[in-house]
């Protein structure tokens, strides 16, 4: 746990300096000013996970984003033939940055496909921070809007390039 | 039976000047009649002293008349102080008397009327705006009568030496108390528009600051003086006045005080060289003059403390006067022990504004019998839930307790009979033992039968700790704790012993977790301090917060290369945190991760940039010692703002060794270091058992590391102790120590604590993780059922299927009741919810 940070240090940089570059480049994060970047890169913790260890199962409200340093995650579904992967997510991907905005029953597990490193920020460290500069909600809230719209026209994208059909299949940005 | 005392709301402010102050109030009035006396009989001596024994050279009635002045004013002061006692013991007493009932008064009305009362509103109530009314209550008998009485007796005493010159005397100074209310009054008014219009003022100053990009675009300069300028104008003109108003006051005053002895002069003048008044009584009036203008001032102060007073008292007491929906308690009875089975017939609830909540609903449940309330938020399943459970008062129609309508019962019935789980619960400042206990000890009334009833034992408290889940998270509360070396001995030693086992079964397997304290490695989760010390000390000087201004300590850290690299590593710390948090509130989550605390931050911001400006030598040696001591607290696991330097780590690790050797040898025995076959008091119990500190914060690793100690103390028989150390565990205000899903749990556990007849569960669960809610799921079916009445309002719809009856509503109406298998075949309401269709 822990191993690769708890010295705090990496070639002469402190954690707190590489959590802001990292935040500085997530879209979730991107046009907040810099006041409020260091406050979240501040309040964000790291974590290792080893294979297999479950970050969050179905139905939990754990309320956490998290941002990968290394390793691999997997969003995965239990069905009656076992557990099915939906998704994987490698070094510099952020997830999760709904359930920050609001609690939220998870609908599928998350877990660690690969020892893993993440940047951790909990939902109630988010609100507590957010809440002190609550002219930037609305940028939040339009970088969601931008990720759901961005994630539309990528289906959009996908599905047209391949001749599929689009009936049920995009439109989430229209809720 | 005697007449019930009137509500506080309903009686009015005279009625608290007697009542139980009656006695005080008398004993004012006497010392009152003995001042009054003891005030004018100086003016008598005045005269007699000038007339007769200055006149008649006369040393021994001057000391006669000089020793009645003095004691009579010594009495005087004396009862006056005396008065202003009483009056401010008659003030405190009807204060407090009146906070207590105002209070209970409040915690009493409906829930309803809390809806629109703001809790400030509450407090402002009573913590600052009740204080007017007590003052004037204080003031009541004492003020006006003692002035009025000196007003009285001075003025009979002055006509009774010259009529003319007393009707000139007393007629002063109501023209300067009138005439200076009236010019104060003026100039409240220009005060008032002078801070309107400052404001005014910085808003516009602000706006055009923040505007400067569009007022250099357009060259904008003029409009904007222009706009500036036109409000400076005018504040200019206000400040005129408002100083105008205030200079005439003071003159005013002035002018009226000097004024009197003149008129006194210049007709008494006239009047003795004419011989028809003697130089003694001048002088009485002289004297006389000057003593008038306090009980004129002091009538106008208690004219202006009744308004203020009697219009607070009737603002408040209107806004609280509404009545509480049930009684407290029975007055003639003991509280019923009802029978579980509820009957609810054709219940409708209004709302004030005429909306339905609930339409005629009617449903009956057995004593024991389970019933999932469920539906669209607003279809009213929770007002349902808190009409059955008294907490509303329905409209219309009928809820049966035990035979016996709800509407009818008094609260304490309520308490004796049911338990409720609130959606939000809420958790009181405390120990998770007192919160525990609060729904016990509610309805705990003294007698024999509820002694038998609400009192637990620890094993009734440790078994809905485990019903509920919310052991695991009082044994790790348990396992912070501190342990006193002189109390706790026994257990010292126990403890030992678990962290041997420990070492031995999970030192391998939790070494990702945990960082054990190893004299040759770096503790990354311990403090700088820490890590030089490698100990602890019962000295004084030798504390962590005391070391950075030990000289010994700084001598060493001198001699050990380590006095400027840790300055500067405090001065780092300084401004990086001081950057972070300069401007966020103390909350508990901005300062978790900070080695500054919220209430030193202000001297820190001071001292970072004192840093930024001059070099670390030219610092004052007090600034120095604080960095020190800042950089002695640096633990490089949490304090993530600065990078740790490899040299100072190097440095620190050689300093730990060369302390032990210098500590060893000048202060034998000072120091116990760290030793794994010894307790260290200074740290928790957990990192006891550890030997190390855990190197992660995250609950999931928290939860693996305490499930793998409880086996450990479950050997060693300590598990109960610690759990009963982790009862004692504060939750903070409002319990904001807790998690969301630990103050539900204790909520839960509260109530199943108190094992009512009815348990009403609003979305109890909500907060909770599927685990948790399974568990609490399972004791309800599996311990309760048959003995129990529960109404569950439920939000998830996974977990309904094993109780009795499920009643699906919908806009205020029970649409559908049947088991869960009746109605998904039915393939109705249930069955559409269930799958997602509205």
């Amino acid at each position: 746990m822990d191993s690769s940070t708890e010295k705090n240090s990496a070639g002469g940089t402190c954690e707190f300096q590489q959590n802001l570059e990292i935040l500085r480049q997530t879209q979730f994060f991107a046009g907040l000013p810099m006041e409020t970047l260091k406050v979240f890169a501040y309040l964000c913790t790291r974590e290792s996970f080893a294979a297999q260890d479950c970050l969050y199962d179905k139905d939990d409200d754990d309320g956490q984003a998290f941002y990968i340093l290394s390793g691999q995650l997997v969003l995965v579904h239990d069905t009656d033939g076992g557990e099915a992967v939906i998704r994987d997510f490698g070094p510099g991907d952020f997830i999760g940055g709904l359930a920050l905005l609001a609690p939220m029953r998870r609908l599928f597990a998350l877990k660690a496909g690969q020892a893993t490193d993440c940047l951790v920020l909990s939902r109630e460290k988010f609100a507590k921070a957010i809440g002190q500069f609550p002219e930037l909600i609305p940028r939040v809230f339009k970088s969601m809007a931008d990720s759901i719209r961005d994630w539309d026209q990528q289906r959009l994208f996908e599905a047209t390039e391949k001749g599929l059909s689009l009936k049920d299949m995009v439109g989430i940005s229209a809720i | 039976m005697a007449k019930p005392p009137p509500s506080i709301v309903k009686r009015s402010i005279y009625s608290w000047i007697m009542g139980p102050n009656t006695k005080l109030q008398l004993v004012v009035l006497v010392l009152i009649a003995v001042t009054v006396f003891a005030r004018v009989l100086p003016l008598e001596m005045q005269k007699r002293i000038v007339n007769e024994a200055i006149r008649l050279r006369q040393v021994d009635l001057l000391i006669r008349y000089c020793t009645i002045y003095l004691v009579s004013v010594l009495v005087a002061s004396g009862l006056k102080y005396l008065i202003t006692i009483l009056q401010v013991m008659i003030s405190q007493r009807t204060l407090t008397r009146m906070r207590k009932d105002l209070f209970a008064h409040i915690i009493s009305l409906p829930l309803g009327f809390f809806r629109n009362t703001q809790p400030g509103l509450v407090v402002s109530s009573l913590v600052s705006e009740l204080t007017l009314p007590s003052n004037f209550v204080g003031m009541a008998v004492a003020v006006p009568v003692i002035n009025l009485l000196t007003l009285v007796a001075f003025a009979g005493y002055l006509f009774y030496l010259n009529a003319w010159l007393a009707a000139l005397s007393l007629s002063i100074y109501p023209a300067v108390v009138f005439l200076v209310p009236l010019l104060q009054r003026r100039a409240n008014q220009a005060n008032k528009e002078r801070v309107d219009v400052t404001r005014d003022l910085s808003d516009r100053v602000q706006e055009t600051i923040s505007g400067i990009h569009e007022v250099h675009g357009n060259a904008a300069y003029a409009i904007e003086n222009a706009k500036i300028g036109r409000i400076a104008d005018q504040l200019y003109r206000i400040r005129l006045r408002w100083d105008f108003f205030r200079a005439s006051i003071k003159v005013s005053n002035n002018f009226f005080i000097s004024l009197g002895p003149f008129l006194i002069f210049i007709l008494g003048g006239y009047l003795t060289i004419q011989g028809r008044l003697e130089l003694g009584a001048l002088v009485a009036f002289l004297s006389a003059q000057e003593k008038l203008y306090d009980p004129w001032k002091e009538l106008i102060e208690f004219f202006q403390a009744y308004q203020d007073g009697s219009v607070t008292y009737e603002k408040t007491m209107r806004y609280f006067d509404s009545e509480p929906e049930f009684a407290l308690a029975p007055s003639d009875r003991a509280p019923y022990q009802l029978e579980g089975n509820v009957d609810v017939k054709n219940l409708s609830f209004i709302t004030g504004d005429g909306i339905r909540l609930l339409d005629r609903i009617s449903f009956d449940l057995k004593a024991g019998q389970h019933v999932a309330l469920v539906g669209f938020s607003g279809s009213g399943k929770s007002t349902l839930a808190l009409c059955v459970g008294q907490l509303y008062d329905y409209t219309d129609g009928q809820v049966l307790l035990g035979n016996a309508e709800v509407r009818e019962l008094t609260k304490k019935d309520m308490a004796w009979n049911m338990g409720f789980v609130s959606q939000t619960p809420f958790i009181f400042d405390g120990t998770i033992q007192e919160n525990l206990l609060y729904s016990c000890r509610a309805a705990d009334d003294n007698t024999p039968a509820a002694a038998e009833q609400f009192r637990p034992s620890l094993e009734d408290m440790i078994e809905v700790l485990h019903q509920t889940g919310i052991f695991v998270d009082t044994l790790r509360f348990g396992l912070n704790a501190m342990l006193d070396a002189d109390r706790d001995s026994t257990l010292v030693e126990q403890l030992v012993k678990v962290r041997r086992n420990f070492r031995r079964q999970f030192g391998e397997t939790l070494s990702g977790f945990v960082e054990f304290f190893d004299e040759d490695r770096y503790l990354y989760h311990s403090s700088v301090a820490a890590n030089l010390l490698f100990g602890t000390s019962k000295r004084r000087d030798f504390k962590t917060a005391k070391l950075a201004e030990n000289p010994y300590f700084i001598a060493f850290l001198e001699k050990a290369d380590l006095k400027r690299p840790l300055m500067e590593l405090g001065a780092d710390l300084a401004r990086q945190t001081v950057d972070i948090l300069g401007n966020l509130p103390p909350d508990k989550v901005f300062y978790e991760q900070s080695p500054i605390a919220p209430e030193e931050l202000d001297d820190f911001k001071l001292l970072a940039q004192q840093t930024r400006r001059r070099k670390l030598h030219q610092l004052t040696s007090d600034e120095r010692h604080k960095l020190l001591g800042l950089a002695l607290r640096f633990i490089p696991g949490r304090h993530k703002m600065v990078s740790f330097p490899d040299l100072l780590e190097r440095l620190i690790l050689e300093g730990r060794f060369l302390f032990k050797n210098q500590i060893i040898e000048d202060y034998p025995g000072a120091f116990a270091f760290y030793d794994e076959g010894e307790y260290i008091f200074s740290q928790t119990i957990q990192n006891n058992i550890f030997f190390g500190k855990p190197k992660t914060t995250s609950a999931k690793a928290q939860d693996h590391i305490v499930q793998n100690i409880i086996q450990l103390l479950i050997e060693e028989d300590l598990l109960e102790t610690i759990v009963g150390i982790g009862m004692q565990f504060q939750v903070g205000s409002k319990g904001d120590k807790l998690s969301g899903g630990q103050r539900q749990k204790l909520a839960i556990a509260r109530v199943f604590l108190k094992s009512p007849r009815l348990l009403i569960m609003d979305e109890a669960t909500s907060a909770l993780d599927n685990n948790s809610q399974a568990r609490i799921q399972n004791f309800l079916d599996r311990r309760l059922k048959g003995k129990t009445t529960v109404i569950a309002v439920v939000h998830r719809l996974d977990i309904i299927k094993d109780y009795d009856k499920v009643a699906v509503m919908k806009a205020g109406k029970l649409i559908e009741m049947g088991t869960y298998e009746e109605l998904m075949d039915r393939k109705g309401a249930l069955h559409g919810l269930i799958h997602g269709k509205k």
